[in-house]
């Protein structure tokens, strides 16, 4: 991991908008799609310089860019996806796969279970940050729209 | 006017397989389908979605309408997904006929996409930004993007040629692994690791691992299941590649790497 912020979220920019392209998002949707990565790859290299585990780092780094993703998915009016799918890539932990790969060539199988578990709670990790944020924001504006009803319910009686 | 019941059932059964095929979640195809039924006035609209097929049923003047659409192809274009959701949408507003949406579905159908040139310079790009993500300087940076392009020229052009998706992921990262020894060989960049990390995530399978959560979150299992499965069975796929490509070079350069 770069331990330079700025490169770490320019080049995370960078990484991000090729892949927006690869995606065929279009128009102002496709800079704000790369920033999700952007957000997402400086957090996390923000919260490990801090002393952060990378675990807990990844976690946080997700549900910081669900969430830029649930904003900016109402403003543009598209499906969260076209942001997460996005946001999530720089930070899936294809060096631990490939140090696991590396580590069964050289028939080294406790290093090799070691480090792969240790992928596998990274992948878990953003996984449940992405979870967390689509849970809540189901969940409000479940909430907001039954309220809503309630209210006009309400104004007719 | 008298609602075209059939040719309703069909154009929905198509957008529905429109968005299965760019790599929409589960539910919205469901809930798109329904949807576009329901804007018609037909009644008790259902669909069942999974990742190879959909099914469609709906109940109008005093007959049942069923359909089946089987998906062969998965790929992404987020595009399509986004103008998909907005006509959908637009459909109960705007009073748009049956016809018209056909017409509008078959525009979405041949929509554009970025010129092969530009995804071949931003794939690039993409891996030349994981370079410096991943700690490594400018000669690893200019390896990733041009082991990048060379990776994804093999797979477009094994897509082109309609090769399985793991086969295809297999050889470009083979290609990818030989490649970043040998720009390692010819000294452009100098951290192996660092180079075929920031090359293979341009195979990592984005999609799959972001619907297989959002799939399990709404409660399709058996797609998010199937999903998360993809996606593993990819990772293995990669691991494959690089990994023989690797071993091959040790063998022959002899030691270590």
């Amino acid at each position: 991991m770069s331990d330079h912020l700025i490169v770490a979220a320019i080049s995370a920019y960078l990484a991000t908008l090729g892949f927006a392209i690869l995606f065929n998002i279009r128009g102002a949707k496709l800079w704000a799609a790369a920033a999700g990565g952007s957000i997402g790859g400086f957090a996390y290299v923000f919260l490990v310089k801090q002393g952060m585990g990378a675990v807990m780092a990844l976690f946080l780094a997700a549900v910081l860019f669900s969430l830029y993703s649930e904003i900016c998915a109402r403003y543009y009016r598209t499906p969260v996806t076209t942001f997460v799918i996005c946001a999530l890539l720089p930070l899936v932990p294809g060096g631990g796969m490939y140090e696991t790969m590396v580590e069964v060539l050289q028939g080294d199988i406790d290093q090799a279970l070691k480090i792969g578990l240790d992928t596998l709670s990274k992948a878990g990790a953003l996984a449940l940050g992405i979870v967390v944020v689509s849970t809540l924001t189901r969940l409000y504006f479940g909430l907001k729209e039954k309220h809503q009803r309630r209210i006009k319910a309400h104004e007719k009686c | 006017m008298t609602l075209d019941a059939n040719r309703l059932l069909k154009a929905a059964s198509v957008a529905g397989r429109m968005l299965l095929e760019s790599g929409a979640e589960t539910y919205r195809v469901e809930e798109t389908i329904i949807r576009i039924c329901n804007a018609y006035g037909v009644q008790h609209a259902s669909s069942f979605v999974m990742p190879t097929g959909i099914m469609t049923s709906f109940f109008y003047e005093d007959r049942n309408y069923a359909r089946v659409e089987r998906v062969y192809e998965r790929g992404t274009d987020l595009n399509k997904i986004h103008l998909i959701n907005d006509l959908s949408r637009r459909i109960g507003d705007e009073k748009i006929s049956v016809r018209d949406l056909e017409a509008e579905l078959t525009l979405i159908k041949n929509g554009q996409r970025y010129s092969e040139l530009l995804i071949w310079l931003f794939s690039g790009l993409s891996a030349f930004g994981f370079a410096f993500f991943f700690g490594g300087g400018l000669g690893e940076a200019f390896s990733s993007f041009l082991v990048g392009m060379a990776i994804k020229t093999v797979s477009l052009k094994m897509e082109t040629l309609q090769i399985n998706t793991f086969f295809n992921i297999v050889v470009s990262s083979v290609v990818a692994g030989f490649l970043s020894v040998f720009t390692v060989w010819i000294e452009i960049g100098s951290n192996l690791d660092i180079i075929i990390i920031s090359s293979i995530m341009l195979l990592v399978p984005g999609i799959a691992i972001t619907n297989a959560i959002r799939d399990t979150v709404a409660g399709d299992l058996v797609s998010g299941l199937t999903r998360a499965c993809e996606a593993f069975l990819v990772a293995v796929a990669i691991a494959l590649g690089v990994g023989f490509a690797l071993s091959m070079c040790m063998s022959w350069i002899g030691g270590a790497l």
